[in-house]
């Protein structure tokens, strides 16, 4: 037999005064604590204090002590001199891939004394990868870890509940939005926490185009660190401009969320570093294989001239419609299959601060990487489709927009 | 099975030895996984699912949940309470109890009840059910080892049995 709505709560009445007795409650530092940091008047000036240590931590961490201090310092001084010593066949292709492209000063090869420069798999690829993203993914991760086992993360949703309807969403969806600044991957995956197809469509798309992931963060943060507020404000900006259409344009419903906001727990360190552990392990699983095959890729297309090739074919649109120096073309191009790079790469080229801005944010928002693009097939190639038709139409949209915008404040 | 944010994954990392990974929010877990325990030297598969309100899913995470209750038929049901909210953790408990599965319940967040001042009286609990239960607080492993003792007592119950052990409807 089974029971009616009605009478298994009669049921379970029945057992809880049986079974349950609730003692008097007292209000605890803990609840108090816990209700300033989701009304809005305390709340709110909590939120931006977590954010901006966050963010000051992230910086100082990753690319002050980390990455300047020490691997920018292994890498240049000892590991590239050594690999281009070492590797056989200076000037071949295959050390052009694997080390060093190299340049010609006045017609004679040069080989790079930095390894953003250089381009090879085992130096900028591995730099890329050890040097810049590990620290920055670490140190995300861990902070990540403890919000998410203290319990602010359910706190944060409520305060951000009403900003986030105006775009289709409701407060949970900070949840996927943080996570993917630190990977796109397990962010498309915890959409599957909003109710409806048309809010999981609007996050994955947003997701997929204005959230950069640690590793570009990390790279920005290392190659236009004075730039790096500026676009970040362009992306948040974006994220909304065009949440908001989605949301008018999408059928479906965005309904109310109901959630349960855990009380403040002391986070374990076990579980932290457990935690931190397999996050970044994962990353590396996905992301080290990308990031030298991606190098490897880029540079043989850039020696056998196809980048070159269709740069030049594009320049046009990238000089008219973005208002972007003709030289990244390539680097934009190059983007397709190496985002995090083609940033070093712009940051070489002689261009207007207005300009880098808007070249470091198109290639943003540009296609999302490999990965996250297999894991946005995994849950719908129909949504996939739609979020690459969003994905162009925005990508010139707001390219464009941010031209203008240049333009009447008179920088572009 | 159990609500989103009551301790499952925590139970399945203790008890796999696995990484799911946990948080202190709901929602963390949204796809499936399995992994070996060994009970009394048998291997024995654990699945851990996303967190679900009832049996009538309402998001895509819920749907993986229900659905793998659904697929595997022999599965014995470790249903987590959050025990300090116990009335709704019983509603799905009561569920998959009807459906015919043997459920042991862990009365989680044991520690977090108690601070509440709600006391639960587990024995009576049990005997009204008929399924075993269990006080636990699985984030510093109290209650688990006999959590896992416990499960080879489980069996279906009838609904009507528990009707008649509460003393009736009315």
């Amino acid at each position: 037999m089974t029971l009616s709505l009605g009478e298994r709560w009669t049921l379970i009445d029945r057992i809880s005064k049986e079974t349950v007795t609730f003692g008097k409650y007292e209000h605890t530092l803990k609840d108090a604590v816990g209700e300033l940091t989701v009304k809005p008047l305390t709340g709110i000036p909590v939120a931006i204090a977590i954010m901006y240590c966050f963010w000051s931590v992230f910086g100082s961490f990753a690319g002050t002590l980390m990455t300047d201090g020490f691997f920018v310092k292994l890498f240049d001084g000892y590991w590239l001199p050594w690999i281009q010593e070492a590797f056989p066949g200076q000037g071949s292709w295959l050390y052009a891939i694997m080390v060093d492209a190299g340049g010609f000063e006045s017609g004679e090869f040069v080989l790079s004394d930095n390894c953003f420069e250089a381009f090879g798999a085992l130096t900028s690829g591995l730099f890329v990868a050890i040097g810049v993203v590990l620290p920055a993914i670490f140190i995300f991760y861990l902070m990540l870890a403890l919000l998410e086992d203290v319990g602010y993360m359910p706190r944060l949703a409520v305060l951000l509940d009403t900003v986030l309807h105006r775009v289709g969403l409701h407060g949970y969806a900070i949840v996927p939005t943080i996570l993917s600044l630190g990977c796109n991957v397990p962010g498309v995956t915890a959409t599957r926490i909003l109710e409806t197809k048309k809010q999981r469509f609007i996050m994955m798309t947003l997701l997929a185009i204005f959230i950069p992931c640690g590793a570009q963060i990390g790279i920005m943060e290392e190659v236009v660190p004075n730039l790096l507020g500026w676009i970040l404000l362009y992306l948040i900006i974006g994220y909304f401009i065009f949440g908001y259409i989605l949301n008018k344009i999408v059928p479906g419903k965005a309904p109310e969320f109901l959630i349960d906001v855990p009380p403040y727990r002391k986070p374990l360190l076990n579980n932290v570093s457990k935690k931190v552990w397999g996050r970044i392990a994962g990353f590396f699983k996905v992301a080290l294989p990308f990031v030298m095959l991606g190098c490897a890729i880029v540079s043989l297309l850039y020696l056998l001239g196809v980048i070159q090739f269709i740069g030049d074919l594009l320049a046009p649109i990238f000089v008219g419609w973005f208002g972007v120096p003709k030289e990244t073309a390539g680097p934009l191009v190059a983007a397709f299959l190496r985002k995090d790079l083609a940033v070093a790469q712009l940051s070489v080229i002689e261009m207007t601060e207005y300009q880098l801005i808007t070249a470091v944010v198109l290639v943003s928002i540009y296609f999302p990487c490999v990965a996250t693009f297999a894991m946005m097939l995994k849950e719908g190639w129909k949504e996939l489709i739609a979020a690459i038709g969003v994905l162009t139409i925005v990508v010139f949209a707001y390219g464009g927009m941010i031209h203008l915008i240049g333009i009447l404040l008179g920088v572009a | 099975m159990g609500h989103p944010n009551v301790g499952k994954s925590v139970f399945f990392n203790r008890l796999t030895g696995a990484n799911v990974t946990e948080s202190n929010y709901p929602g963390t877990t949204v796809d499936y996984t399995k992994g070996w325990m060994k009970i009394e030297g048998e291997d024995v598969e654990l699945v851990d699912v996303p967190g679900t309100f009832s049996l009538d899913p309402k998001d895509k995470a819920e749907d993986v949940a229900v659905a793998m209750l659904h697929e595997t038929k022999d599965a014995k049901v470790i249903t987590v309470i959050d025990a300090s909210k116990i009335e709704r953790g019983l509603y799905l408990a009561l569920e998959i109890i009807e459906e015919g599965y043997p459920v042991v319940i862990a009365l989680n967040m044991w520690d977090v009840a108690w601070d509440k001042n709600i006391r639960i009286d587990a024995r009576n609990l049990e005997r009204i059910l008929g399924v075993p239960v269990v006080p636990t607080t699985a984030i510093s492993g109290e209650g688990i080892k006999e959590l896992v003792s416990r499960l080879k007592d489980t069996k279906p119950v009838e609904v009507d049995d528990i009707v008649t052990n509460a003393g009736g409807l009315t």
